[in-house]
């Protein structure tokens, strides 16, 4: 009867003991192991027999016979209630030689043969690999935060530096753990942590979709007191310790710096140019003045004394006449010019077609004088300023008219509507044509491709055009074969209807 | 002799021209002398000789009261807008046609012309054929055409 007892309950315990999850070894005070689960087989690669009786120090070196030992020494008690759930990391080695981690848990039993204890073997090479995996990652982790450019701030919803890398150290002129705890407004004084308190108020999504990638700029303070512009890049992230933010921060003196300089530089260009059209303008004004009385009294004199003095007197006065009257010309048309610039209206919804016809009547005695043939499309609406335009059409009209052959002269004047709200208007002639290596010079300034005595002129109309053209935000460029006629091209906007 | 060159009782025309530039008094006499009448045009070079002119002040005690004046506007000491507001304020000068031959096409100076009652504003052509067909239109408008109160009808 006790007998069968013993069985049943040896048996309840061999059950017990092999279902375990874990190696279980038994061992008794001399090191021997009295007992062994199939777990333990597979762990240590060895068959049941093949360990019973043997030394522990077999499979598990180091660190559990000076246990055992040690316990020995002790009440079992003592042994007891130290070891009952203490987790020991040693190192086990298989029969094949292998080594591998393992946490061993101790528990003494009492036994008729002595105090037999109890070691529960779990491998850990898995648990010891994700710890170590955890670490590297951390160190790589505080790797890149301390090789980032920019020094890294992390502070919480209370707005407490908690994280802060070298180049934060570096920039705010503080040792680390003179942040690290302290609020961050003692280094960002405004616009910092007001935005954490935004946040709070947020969900943690809309915090996230606001703030990734919005760059700040803020004004920062160093240790010493100085201060100095950042641009700051938020990043919440949440961890256990809850909302983190993590905060990208850049010095951007040098670029502040280079901001204002280059404002200056606009500045001072804007102000430049002013000072350059205001001259032209006045310079093209009060030389007419002194020029007007030149050629008044050249003029006067020439009428009254032409034929009463000798022949070179004649042919000087006349030479005096012609340069007088082209310094005026000239004069005019520059300040045509720099008005295109400084007297120019806004544009608004003008009907180009008009505004041709405005030039062609202006034209009137140009187009009969020469016979010209001037024809055109029906013409869009645009975005101009009126009179710039009939300005436009009547330069390049008369320059087709002016430019000719012997023969008639034929113009004709379209528009084509380009990409989005774009015009592109054509004027083309029939006459004399340019070579291509003329084609960029011809609206520069005072560029002139004929002799004087062949056609008059300034050679500040097609300038004007540019100037015109370039205005309403568009180009201006010509086609041509010499004696193929010409065609000029230039791109208004059109106006929304 | 034409008409136009005696007013209507029987005096001479009179025009005060004031004018600072020699050169342009010179045009203005030569463009008179080309539209063939043979006025007598009175010069003050800035705006306090036309006012002393027109009071018959200082030197120009005996000055005759002028059918016309052409006023520049920008004149030494006391300059054309000046001048033209003195005028127009004045009882018995405002019924003299004052005509402001400028230089200046600001609108600006326009608008504020008209607005001080001058009777017409010309710029000065840069041209001397147009110069000489301005005054002479001038002469055609003002010292022919129209009708021009008398010289003794002072106020």
């Amino acid at each position: 009867m006790r007998k069968r007892e013993s069985k049943e309950s040896d048996a309840r315990y061999r059950g017990l003991l092999e279902a375990a999850p874990d190696a279980m070894v038994v061992v008794d005070q001399g090191g021997a192991i009295v007992l062994l689960n199939v777990q333990a087989e597979k762990q240590f690669g060895y068959r049941r027999d093949e360990l019973i009786g043997q030394q522990v120090t077999n499979i598990i070196p180091v660190g559990f016979a000076e246990r055992l030992i040690a316990d020995g020494t002790r009440s079992a008690a003592e042994a007891l209630s130290q070891h009952i759930g203490t987790g020991i990391e040693l190192s086990a080695l298989r029969k094949d030689g292998s080594e591998f981690p393992i946490e061993i848990m101790l528990s003494p039993l009492e036994s008729a043969e002595g105090i037999l204890v109890t070691a529960a073997i779990r491998d850990i090479t898995v648990r010891r690999a994700a710890a170590e995996h955890l670490v590297r990652m951390e160190e790589r982790y505080r790797g890149l935060l301390e090789a980032a450019p920019d020094a890294m701030v992390v502070v919480n919803t209370t707005g407490e530096i908690v994280l802060l890398n070298v180049q934060a150290e570096k920039q705010f002129g503080y040792r680390r753990d003179e942040l690290l705890g302290q609020k961050v407004t003692s280094i960002i004084p405004l616009g910092f942590a007001e935005r954490l308190v935004a946040d709070a108020q947020r969900s943690e999504q809309d915090a996230l979709e606001q703030q990734i990638g919005t760059g700040l700029e803020l004004l920062a303070l160093r240790k010493d007191g100085s201060e100095f512009p950042i641009e700051i890049m938020l990043s919440p992230l949440t961890s256990i310790e809850g909302m983190l933010v993590t905060a990208a921060i850049r010095d951007i003196s040098a670029r502040k710096k280079a901001e204002v300089h280059l404002q200056d530089k606009v500045d001072e260009l804007r102000r430049s140019n002013q000072e350059l059209t205001h001259f032209a303008d006045i310079a093209s004004h009060d030389l007419q003045e002194p020029l007007r009385m030149v050629s008044s009294f050249i003029q006067l004199l020439a009428r009254r004394y032409k034929g009463k003095l000798d022949s070179d007197a004649d042919e000087f006065i006349g030479y005096a006449v012609d340069g007088v009257t082209r310094m005026q010309r000239l004069l005019q048309d520059l300040l045509i010019y720099s008005r295109v610039g400084t007297k120019g209206k806004e544009l608004i919804e003008t009907s180009s077609e008009r505004a041709l016809s405005h030039a062609l009547a202006n034209l009137g005695r140009v187009i009969a004088d020469s016979g010209a043939v001037v024809t055109h499309d029906p013409l869009p609406d645009v975005l101009a300023d009126h009179i710039q335009l009939i300005q436009l059409f009547q330069n390049l009209v008369a320059n087709a008219i002016k430019y000719q052959k012997p023969g008639v002269p034929i113009v004709h004047v379209s528009a084509a509507k380009g990409q989005g709200d774009e015009w592109t208007f054509s004027v083309k002639d029939n006459g004399l044509g340019i070579e291509p290596q003329y084609f960029d010079r011809i609206f520069g300034m005072f560029q002139r491709l004929h002799k004087r005595e062949d056609f008059t002129g300034t050679g500040i109309g097609l300038a004007i055009c540019k100037k015109i053209v370039e205005r309403h935000g568009g180009c201006i460029s010509v086609e041509s074969q010499l004696d193929q006629g010409s065609t000029f091209r230039f791109g208004l906007v059109g106006s929304a209807s | 002799m034409t008409k136009g060159l005696i007013g209507d009782n029987g005096m001479p025309i009179q025009v005060l021209l004031v004018e600072d530039s020699p050169g342009d008094v010179r045009l203005t006499q030569e463009a008179f002398r080309e539209a063939n009448v043979a006025i007598q045009v009175h010069i003050a070079s800035d705006g306090v000789e036309a006012m002393e002119f027109l009071r018959q002040q200082g030197r120009h005690a005996q000055s005759p009261r002028p059918d016309l004046i052409l006023l520049d506007l920008n004149l030494p000491r006391m300059d054309g807008r000046e001048v033209l507001a003195a005028i127009k304020a004045d009882d018995g000068l405002k019924s003299i046609p004052t005509v402001i031959l400028t230089t200046s096409e600001a609108e600006a100076d326009i608008v504020r012309s008209y607005r001080l009652q001058a009777n017409s504003y010309l710029t000065k052509p840069v041209q001397l054929d147009a110069f000489e067909g301005l005054v002479k239109s001038i002469n055609d408008f003002w010292l022919t055409r129209a009708k021009l109160p008398k010289n003794w009808q002072r106020v």
